[in-house]
């Protein structure tokens, strides 16, 4: 047994290291080396919740944007769903359509810099496919090899998506124009109409970039499965055998229908429910659908830096004292649990909450008129590597096109009121009040609690995705998903560019434009990495590649400054 | 053929030394990466995160002209085709990550050439043990960073002053880059490029221009005077005619001046209203209102955000020598220089400030 750490684990949000203790497996190839157990260690704290107590309750909605400077606009989103729920004021249509727009548009960019950017390079180098390894060999890379071209064109492409934040909401990160129950911004026919220019392109990128480099990895699937299990000598189906969890899954839901929003806000008053006229649906799905309660949420301590007394509560009696050299402690995150049981959050659960495990989705371009269906059957319904990715490529086709639907579908509401008439003006705070924010940020379900005591934050608490995730082991001892996750991933004493060539022996890349012929992909890929540095890439101590163990944490797209934002000290 | 004028690096740098820094940062931009291309020398970037929540960097994804596609494939230096600026560490979006990732700030940054390293630093600095990467606390880190660094940029609202981490009651004792190698004894000069995210094209430029060799004039608080020297109430609002006709938004969707629900405004200097944000799309007041991010003290001296700035006499009263930052006392003396302006342009008229 041997300890391998990733300390810190880049192209995430925040500061991260995972401890994994290994074992060895023997078969009639060799002795290989899987991870064992995972713990995962969270390692910033900036103190959030004690900075927002007793400031104006509206000031959450900026403040608590810079949790999280990847996804900012969730957290202000959320921020002002408790503090509508606070006030007792649902926004009008015309407020529920340019926050969707928003959120829409913000959303395509997140999946698609996660896609690209943060999960895209490894892989790209698994499925041997160029476009998604980011592009080591500058333009010319590009121009020959096809070198990080798609990786290059997200870059350009993720700032028309916030270009359309921007319209919206002043500027992307952190947005300004959300006001409890309503807006600030008016809607106006140039922003309507540049909002659906700019995502038609959007449009056009994700349907024929996005989704057919997605469907070139999962091309290769078999090959990396057939490969793998031969050399091996074990049972790889593939990239769904990567990263699976309990088959829990959990969504708040996300986009709600101007038409009986009442349904949205029941499950802000703590009733059980689906949300089921939202885009993406409420549930807590356990191998079926179910309907969600928030009343069910409850966050355990033992192995978190803070005293025992405080573990199980619900979030709206959650307390924090800490005890920063706690025995057996290993993370600031808490372990929030639903039913007791450990849920997975994010892009899969929103789709199997709303789709079950076979996706059909149709959308039509409402300026092109042009039709796309994607269709997807989670291949393994514990969740995976590529199931995750799937389901953000799925959104981001949904999102694109929902977005331009709504924009077109504002204009019949363009001179309406943007807050809910009961707002006599900015002066306006509830004296004594409480409110909870439900709604599932790219990384998964999101949770922010408000109470108000004489015009004052007296209470704030937030559940965020990557604790869900990330966080550790709880009172039970049952590991979190990614500490699950991990469990069984292969670390090769290979490097990078050995690993590539075992998948993919054959010498038919043109290198020549780099003065190096015909080559393999491990060869080409060893001849971009090094100049660079990178020739040991992912290599840690004890000779373990982890680039499966690392893809796999990253295939839930951690955001660590999210996790751990409210604890006291 | 495209006949493009050329302004080689050794005249660009004459123009920018005859015409000081903070006139060619604003007008020169695209001669500024023709200059940075033309260099010959690789450039070390060392990109460190602190208490940051990353949106500097999402930030600086979003830059445009050059863009960072531009920046991390185009702009490469001389004939060695090796990008100009890929980091040699950068956790966000750098390839490397564990040991490696250590080992290259190690071998690229720490041995890099001297005279050619920059570090830009997002994210505040708290009291030891509050983040850690490596096993290593932050502020080690960022120590050993700077004692090596040639050029130390701050960015962001955090890196700059301390940011919400150091907002009251200061939970973890966070401070920004600056006071912090204060603290720590390491005397160099930090360029602050605040906002809440940092602006693209503030940190784009910047950078270009220390590689050139051009360092911006700094106001008092560290600032290039190209990108925070103008008033965003008093000389570039172009909601400035309502407030000047008694015009305010007072509840949401009300054409007006933001004055009164709280703009900050008045108390604020960056570039924002002209510049925008997100390829010269929209800014904070267009949406809403300015919150006054690329001032020191804030959040806490502009909170609560929807709350009118001090009204005159209120600030007046005020001795500025007891302000600390001084900068609520200058936006008065704005305040009440226009004031006196109108009260002589509009003769007879009588308006009073809210």
């Amino acid at each position: 047994m041997a300890t391998v750490k990733m300390d810190p684990v880049t192209r995430i949000e925040g500061h991260l290291g995972v401890t994994m203790e290994t074992k060895d497996i023997t078969t009639s190839t060799g002795t290989w080396t899987v991870v064992d157990k995972a713990y995962s260690h969270t390692n910033l704290f900036r103190g959030w919740e004690i900075i927002l107590k007793g400031r104006d309750p509206r000031d959450a909605f900026f403040l608590t944007q810079r949790i999280c400077g990847v996804c900012p606009a969730p957290h202000g989103e959320t921020a002002i769903q408790a503090l509508d729920h606070a006030y007792g004021m649902t926004p009008p249509p015309a407020a529920i359509l340019a926050r969707n727009i928003l959120h829409g548009a913000y959303y395509v960019y997140d999946h698609m810099i996660h896609t690209y950017l943060l999960i895209g390079p490894e892989l790209g180098v698994l499925a041997k496919y160029p476009p998604m390894v980011p592009p080591a060999l500058g333009k010319d890379g590009i121009k020959a090899l096809g070198l990080g071209s798609s990786y290059a064109a997200c870059i350009q492409m993720q700032r028309k998506a916030n270009k359309v934040v921007a319209l919206w909401g002043g500027k992307f990160p952190h947005h300004t124009s959300e006001y409890p129950s309503g807006m600030t911004v008016k809607p106006t026919l140039d922003r309507i109409a540049n909002t659906i220019s700019n995502m038609t392109e959007l449009w056009d990128f994700v349907v024929n970039v996005m989704v057919p480099d997605f469907m070139a990895i999962v091309s290769k699937n078999d090959h990396i499965a057939e490969t793998v299990s031969t050399l091996l000598d074990i049972d790889f189906n593939g990239l769904q055998d990567l990263g699976p969890t309990y088959g829990n899954f959990l969504s708040y839901g996300l986009f709600p229908d101007y038409n009986d929003y009442d349904k949205w806000v029941a499950v802000q008053d703590g009733e059980e429910g689906y949300r089921d006229n939202a885009l993406i649906k409420a549930g807590a799905w356990d191998g079926d659908f179910k309907k969600f309660t928030h009343t069910k949420i409850k966050e355990y301590v033992k192995y978190s830096r803070y005293d025992d007394s405080i573990t199980g509560r619900h979030p709206s009696q959650g307390d924090v004292k800490v005890v920063k050299d706690k025995p057996g402690a290993y993370g600031w995150m808490k372990a929030p649990r639903y039913e007791d049981k450990v849920y997975e959050v994010g892009p899969l659960a929103r789709m199997i909450n709303t789709y079950g495990l076979n996706w059909k989705i149709d959308v039509t371009n409402p300026v092109t008129g042009e039709s796309f269906t994607f269709k997807w059957k989670v291949l393994n319904p514990k969740g995976s590597v590529v199931d995750r990715v799937a389901a953000r490529v799925a959104q981001t086709v949904l999102f694109a096109t929902k977005t331009m639907e709504w924009a077109v579908e504002l204009k019949q509401f363009m001179h309406d009121d943007i807050v809910n008439a009961k707002i006599p003006d900015y002066s306006y705070v509830p004296d004594n009040a409480e409110g909870m924010g439900l709604w599932d940020a790219p990384r998964g379900a999101l949770l922010h609690y408000t109470k108000i005591r004489n015009k004052k934050i007296d209470h704030y608490q937030c559940i965020v995705p990557s604790t869900w995730n990330l966080g550790p082991r709880d009172d039970m001892g049952q590991p979190g998903p990614v500490e699950k996750a991990l469990e069984g991933t292969w670390l090769p004493k290979l490097d990078v560019p050995t690993v590539a060539n075992a998948l993919y022996p054959e010498k038919d890349i043109d290198a020549s434009a780099f003065g190096l012929g015909t080559v393999s992909w491990g060869d080409a890929l060893a001849a971009a990495l090094t100049p660079l540095g990178l020739a040991q890439l992912n290599m840690e101590e004890g000779g373990y590649n982890t680039s499966l163990a690392i893809t796999v944490v990253r295939s839930f797209d951690p955001c660590i400054a999210c996790g751990v934002h409210f604890i006291i000290k | 053929m495209e006949i493009k004028p050329k302004l080689t690096r050794r005249n660009f740098m004459k123009l920018a030394a005859a015409m000081g820094a903070t006139a060619f940062l604003t007008t020169y931009k695209s001669e500024i990466v023709e200059a940075v291309e033309q260099s010959k020398d690789y450039w070390h970037i060392n990109w460190l995160n602190g208490a940051a929540c990353t949106g500097c960097t999402v930030s600086f994804a979003q830059a445009s002209e050059p863009d960072l596609v531009q920046i991390l494939t185009e702009i490469t230096v001389g004939n060695s085709g090796l990008p100009i600026a890929l980091p040699d560490y950068m956790e966000t979006i750098h390839p490397a990550s564990g040991k490696l990732a250590e080992k290259l700030k190690d071998e690229r940054w720490v041995n890099g050439t001297p005279g050619k390293r920059v570090l830009i630093v997002e994210g505040a600095v708290q009291q030891e043990g509050f983040c850690t990467i490596a096993g290593k606390d932050f502020r080690d880190h960022l120590k050993e960073a700077a004692e090596v660094a040639d050029a130390i940029i701050a960015v962001g609202q955090c890196a700059t002053y301390g940011g919400i981490p150091a907002a009251k009651p200061n939970p973890t004792g966070a401070m920004g880059v600056s006071d912090f190698l204060k603290e720590v004894g390491i005397n160099k000069p930090v360029i602050n490029i605040p906002l809440c995210p940092v602006h693209p094209d503030h940190l784009v430029l910047t950078i270009a221009a220390v590689m050139i060799g051009a360092m911006p004039d700094l106001d008092n608080y560290g600032r290039p005077k190209a990108f925070f020297g103008k008033n965003m109430h008093d000389e570039i609002c172009p909601y400035r005619p309502y407030y000047d006709r008694g015009v305010f938004t007072r509840r949401p969707g009300e054409e007006g001046c933001r004055y009164v629900m709280g703009c900050k405004g008045p108390i604020t200097w960056t570039d924002c209203a002209l510049r925008k944000w997100n390829m010269h799309t929209s800014y904070c007041v267009e949406t809403n209102m300015c919150l006054g991010c690329s001032e020191p003290g804030w959040p806490d001296k502009f909170s609560p955000f929807y709350k009118p700035v001090a009204s005159l006499p209120a600030v007046l009263g005020v001795d500025f020598g007891t302000l600390g930052q001084g900068l609520l006392g200058a936006a008065a003396a704005g305040i009440v220089i226009h004031g006196v302006k109108r009260a002589v342009t509009s003769g007879k008229k009588e308006e009073k400030e809210e």
